[in-house]
């Protein structure tokens, strides 16, 4: 592989993953158009790549929060139930679809996750409201506010059916679906935005691990790309956990969600 | 709610550290094999014997047993551990659910294991 390639992935990984950690995504939503933008990476083997990096992300990110207790494992698991389902019927319809109609999925996809962050931006100016009604409770230390947070989950039959919408997603296009599961749990279940965001990243490993072993049977896995992309990818997210603290979240995420306006586009027209 | 907390804590506690410490050690076995891989690659470009396209998981585990390490063999090494870290993971996850007695989700972790695991399979038989 000639040097300017391997920096070229390092480098891309590097920053899917620090944006994945810091915006709470997989990284693929990043990770897919710069490889077949940029590096010219064929449609599936991008998938794959994306996939393996959803992984690092949500391993590394994981291992982090599970010592912070922001995850709500028991919410986690339940819910892993339909993604997984859905991840693993997305994971092999994939394999019978061209890469142009991969393509056009994705530029949607992408549309669809700028116009949610920006929704997310507007909706995040008030006090987020804590619901002591429902199941399965949960509780973490918030940071910003020194206290613990108390909290129970509401309507998971629900959460469950966006489940297996976000784990087909994530089969099919290789990203980790978590701007499916993430409003799901905060909207429809009620837990608080960082229980919900920790909890994501604890499943989308999971998830994205579903489909991985499909893309790799079918022999899209290149060592290469998927190897140096990772290491970049590992290195990035635990980059992000830790400058998360200290970047305003607002702004970086309307960056983020223009600059994914502008991929959706150049990839649709392609 | 309290009460359900204070009971408990402890034992969850340790189960979401020894979840968290199988995590991390998987990330870190996984990156020194892809690191080693491509060093591997980088240094001796005459060693590389794998040179097709992903093997069976079956022929990577022969190569890896038998001692048939070539770059290519220790990339797809790291790349196979890594995604059993979330499998590990969820075997973490069903062993602390045990050890607090927490049948339902005993079962539903269980269920997520199969899953996991019939995919593979799967996996294998293309």
């Amino acid at each position: 592989m000639p040097i300017i390639s391997f920096i070229s992935l390092l480098l891309g990984g590097f920053i899917a993953g620090t944006f994945g950690a810091l915006l709470g995504l997989g990284g693929g939503v990043l990770l897919i158009p710069f490889l077949v933008i940029i590096l010219g990476v064929p449609m599936h083997q991008a998938i794959a790549t994306s996939i393996i990096a959803v992984i690092a992300t949500s391993s590394a990110g994981a291992a982090m929060n599970l010592e912070r207790r922001t995850v709500h494992i028991r919410l986690g698991m339940l819910l892993e139930i339909a993604t997984v389902t859905g991840a693993i019927l997305g994971g092999i319809t994939a394999n019978y679809l061209s890469a142009s109609v991969l393509t056009k999925l994705f530029s949607g996809l992408l549309f669809l996750v700028a116009l949610v962050m920006i929704w997310r931006v507007r909706q995040h100016t008030g006090q987020e409201p804590i619901y002591t009604d429902g199941v399965l409770p949960g509780s973490f230390y918030d940071d910003a506010n020194r206290k613990i947070v108390q909290y129970t989950v509401k309507k998971i039959p629900a959460a469950l059916l966006v489940s297996i919408v976000a784990g087909n997603v994530s089969g099919l296009l290789g990203v980790g679906g978590g701007i499916f599961k993430v409003p799901a749990m905060h909207i429809l279940s009620g837990i608080p935005m960082k229980a919900a965001t920790a909890t994501s990243n604890f499943m989308i490993g999971v998830t994205a691990a579903a489909s991985a072993f499909i893309y790799f049977a079918h022999g899209h896995l290149n060592p290469f790309i998927a190897s140096t992309t990772a290491l970049g990818v590992l290195a990035g997210s635990m980059t992000g956990v830790r400058i998360s603290r200290r970047i305003h979240g607002n702004v970086l995420t309307w960056i983020f969600a223009l600059a994914l306006l502008g991929i959706s586009i150049q990839l649709y027209l392609r | 709610m309290t009460d359900f907390i204070s009971i408990s804590n402890d034992v969850r506690h340790d189960a979401e550290l020894w979840t968290g410490r199988v995590l991390r050690i998987g990330v870190w076995i996984s990156a020194s094999l892809m690191i080693g891989g491509l060093l591997f690659a980088a240094l001796w470009p005459s060693s590389i014997i794998m040179v097709h396209s992903n093997p069976s998981l079956s022929d990577l585990f022969g190569h890896i047993v038998f001692g048939a390490f070539d770059p290519v063999t220790l990339m797809f090494a790291g790349l196979v551990f890594l995604m059993c870290t979330p499998i590990l993971r969820v075997i973490t996850v069903m062993v602390g659910f045990a050890i607090e007695r927490d049948w339902r989700f005993v079962i539903v972790s269980t269920i997520v294991f199969l899953m996991l695991l019939g995919e593979i399979l799967y996996s294998t038989s293309i």
